[in-house]
């Protein structure tokens, strides 16, 4: 579960989401489930110019099994609690 | 993989499509006067729109019995599309897992060679509903049955940026919580990494390495094995 809660602590941030399709979609992390669906809201396609029709989407769903990278903000990386968790999280516990 | 876009001809005597009851499929919407235009061709004459718990399934009006079906398993992305500029009418736009050699160039029409639609290779789809007021609700419903229908055998992909012989980093997530069934997997191909790019996937998983090696607890072998024993 440590991704699903770490996700929802990324709620309200601006992440990218790159797709295996090579679709990248940045936008605002409106929520995420267990499943790492996502929900992006004021969206906007990095690569416009490859994607021009993707423009006119403001919010998107995007399903969890077709993303390929995360993008966090960088202050929405706390070095020293992913390391906790991910310990915590090795012991199963 | 699930198919992509699919014929769908199975219409049932009240000229709405057969449902797969024995699988528990529910009707959950339906949409009259709704179009849909796949890849980059013109909008279909309006017919009507079904979401079921499994799908999403659009019967022509002018042409009886014909129509498309797609699974939810088979749409990646879904989306409201405004902008009359980049598409002359509201609509859900969806993509959808298609064959491949689809449409990755801007292209996008490939599907129809020698003047076949070959639907499996379609990876585009816009419904345009007659009420474009309905589409957030329209938009509501795809998310709903998306999550009804998580991946049933997402495969541990070995791409896995953190793999490499790191323990701590594959048992961690792999035989952890036993209510992420589906989950998992996607955990286990997802990086953190931060707006640096590669340079923050690498760091990180320097980090983590030297985790195990400098973190005393992870030194006992048979605390491992009793983790993937708890795992299960």
């Amino acid at each position: 579960m440590l991704f699903f809660s770490y996700f929802k602590e990324l709620v309200g941030k601006e992440v990218t989401v790159e797709l295996k399709n090579d679709l990248a979609i940045r936008g605002t992390l409106h929520s995420v489930d267990q499943y790492l669906n996502i929900k992006l809201e004021n969206t906007r396609v990095v690569d416009q110019d490859k994607y021009p029709h993707m423009l006119s989407v403001r919010n998107c769903f995007i399903r969890g099994s077709v993303v390929r990278y995360v993008l966090l903000p960088q202050d929405g990386v706390d070095i020293d609690i992913l390391h906790d968790a991910t310990r915590r999280e090795a012991r199963g516990g | 993989m699930a198919p992509g876009l699919q014929r769908f001809t199975d219409i049932a005597g009240d000229g709405g499509p057969r449902l797969d009851a024995a699988s528990g499929e529910e009707l959950l919407r339906m949409d009259r006067a709704a179009s849909v235009a796949l890849g980059r061709r013109a909008p279909e004459p309006p017919g009507t729109l079904f979401v079921t718990t499994r799908r999403v399934i659009w019967l022509s009006e002018t042409e009886k019995g014909q129509g498309y079906a797609v699974d939810f398993l088979a749409i990646t992305l879904h989306a409201v599309s405004r902008d009359l500029e980049a598409y002359p009418s509201p609509c859900i736009y969806t993509q959808i897992d298609a064959e491949d050699g689809s449409d990755e160039e801007a292209g996008g029409s490939d599907f129809e060679a020698n003047g076949d639609l070959q639907l499996a290779k379609v990876s585009e789809m816009r419904i345009i509903l007659s009420d474009p007021g309905q589409l957030d609700a329209l938009f509501d419903v795809f998310c709903h049955c998306a999550e009804l229908n998580p991946d049933p055998n997402a495969v541990r992909n070995e791409e896995n940026g953190w793999s490499g012989g790191e323990n701590l980093a594959e048992g961690g997530w792999i035989h952890g919580d036993e209510d992420m069934i589906d989950g998992n997997d996607l955990e286990a191909h997802m990086f953190f990494t931060n707006l640096i790019g590669q340079n923050g996937v690498r760091d990180l998983g320097r980090s983590v390495r030297e985790l195990q090696i400098d973190d005393q607890r992870f030194e006992d072998a048979e605390e491992e094995d009793e983790i993937q024993e708890n795992g299960h």
